[in-house]
């Protein structure tokens, strides 16, 4: 009973008050460039939560074996195998998506979170809960993604996965659409206003 | 020094592994990534005819079939003259140049479509520019592969600039070929009326990867221009197709 209650802490806590992104300000860079529709930032947040949770698990099955002077190097050639393999599987399968995400499925090797996970938690923790931590950074990584992505694509380009959800008489009635929102400044100011709203829930607490 | 050797086993180990399991999911995807990219480049054909609409998702055999129907290719040299395929591969003319012919429904010519390959800022950007069958106007412009900055130079692929060369000439008011370039910023801030057909809108931030495209597409365009003369002056029709079906079919009627 108390190793399910720890494995669902280790679940939620990062994707609430250890969020990685909100939280502890990682992979942003990433966040900003791949959150302009719906579609890609959540085939991102797909292949990242893959690429965390299966990382973390093997390197958790290792820990005891990895000599501690190449660790970092063993680390990261587990995570850039993983990558790799997303890379290719949706260059074969989701080619169009891959050809949007461009440089960013690969850059997934240079994503704070995924090492930082990696020397932090799976170093230490058995391989289940090592697992259950890449899908809570990953979702916790994912949701704020996929919000900003909603916001940047509703109000930039009035779309959701690419459907017209901004009815023709509102734009007939003078609205339009904020081609800022389009651009990677928009998704700063809302990972920013994303932070201080968290910041201010919290203290409430 | 146990120490030491424990870490080269362990690396080396590894190292085979990782290997081994990425040759295997290379090898296991090729075929289908070779697909992909195939029928990425059909549709870019078809997409800079305005045969398939932009942002839509369309499977593979109906870019197969639409590609079939619609686009012909073939080799022209330098005159304009069609060469033959099987000679072209033994003598290897350098001067042999790819060219797609689209028709319409009506089985007409609509517009010839002409590979784009040149330098950008990082690297080299492919795609195709189609000019209608009149030799002088854009029909449209695709690009499927370059390594320009995302969100900069990167802007090439999306469609409102792509957009932007649809319906722009070639030639100047007298149709003498200038081709086109692309302009700093919005064009018609930039440009006086009577060139503007020979500007598109440029990508703020992407100054660099504009003037390298404009330039490509000056080289390219020019060497391509004896073919777009021959359209221009209409006497192209059935003389380069002589082995394309439809154009029997036209002198049988």
């Amino acid at each position: 009973m108390k190793k399910k209650n720890s494995a669902l802490a280790v679940f939620l806590q990062p994707i609430w008050s250890e969020n990685p992104i909100n939280i502890q300000m990682l992979g942003i860079c990433s966040a900003l460039a791949v959150t302009v529709q719906l579609k890609t930032a959540f085939v991102m947040a797909l292949s990242m939560t893959f690429v965390l949770s299966c990382s973390s698990f093997i390197i958790s099955l290792l820990r005891k074996q990895i000599p501690k002077n190449i660790r970092i190097i063993v680390e990261l050639s587990v995570i850039s195998t993983f990558v790799i393999l997303t890379d290719e599987f949706l260059r074969a399968f989701l080619y169009d998506i891959s050809k949007q995400l461009s440089v960013f499925v690969g850059l997934i090797i240079t994503n704070c979170i995924v090492m930082g996970r990696a020397e932090s938690f799976a170093l230490s923790n058995p391989p289940h809960l090592s697992f259950i931590d890449g899908l809570g950074n990953g979702a916790g990584y994912g949701s704020v993604l996929i919000l900003v992505a909603f916001l940047r694509e509703l109000l930039g380009a009035g779309k959701l996965f690419g459907i017209q959800v901004v009815p023709d008489f509102v734009y007939s009635s003078g609205y339009e659409n904020s081609g800022f929102m389009l651009l990677a400044p928009a998704a700063f100011i809302i990972i920013g206003m994303l932070v201080w709203l968290q910041k201010v829930l919290t203290k409430g607490k | 020094m146990s120490d030491k050797l424990k870490s080269i086993g362990f690396a080396l180990i590894l190292c085979l592994v990782c290997s081994f399991m990425l040759t295997a999911a290379s090898t296991r995807l090729k075929p289908y990534q070779t697909l992909n990219i195939r029928t990425d480049r059909k549709k870019n054909i078809l997409k800079a005819i305005g045969l398939i609409d932009r942002g839509k998702g369309y499977d593979v055999e109906t870019i197969d079939r639409m590609y079939a129907k619609h686009i012909f290719k073939f080799t022209v040299d330098k005159t304009g003259t069609i060469t033959d395929k099987q000679t072209k591969s033994q003598t290897e003319h350098d001067d042999a140049l790819p060219l797609y012919l689209a028709i319409d429904k009506e089985n007409k010519i609509r517009s010839y479509i002409i590979p784009i390959e040149t330098r950008g800022l990082w690297g080299k950007i492919y795609g195709y520019m189609a000019l209608k069958k009149d030799g002088s106007t854009i029909d449209g412009f695709t690009v499927y592969k370059h390594s320009e900055t995302p969100g900069l130079g990167g802007e090439i692929e999306n469609s409102w600039f792509q957009k932007n060369f649809v319906g722009k000439k070639i030639v100047d008011a007298n149709n003498n070929f200038v081709s086109i370039s692309i302009a700093k910023g919005k064009a018609s801030d930039q440009i006086d009326k009577n060139h503007l057909p020979n500007y598109v809108d440029g990508i703020s931030g992407a100054t660099l990867t504009g003037s390298y495209l404009t330039r490509g597409l000056q080289k390219i365009l020019s060497e391509y221009e004896p073919i777009s003369l021959r359209f221009r002056q209409d006497i192209l029709q059935c003389r380069m197709q002589k082995d394309i079906p439809w154009c029997e079919n036209e002198k049988e009627k």
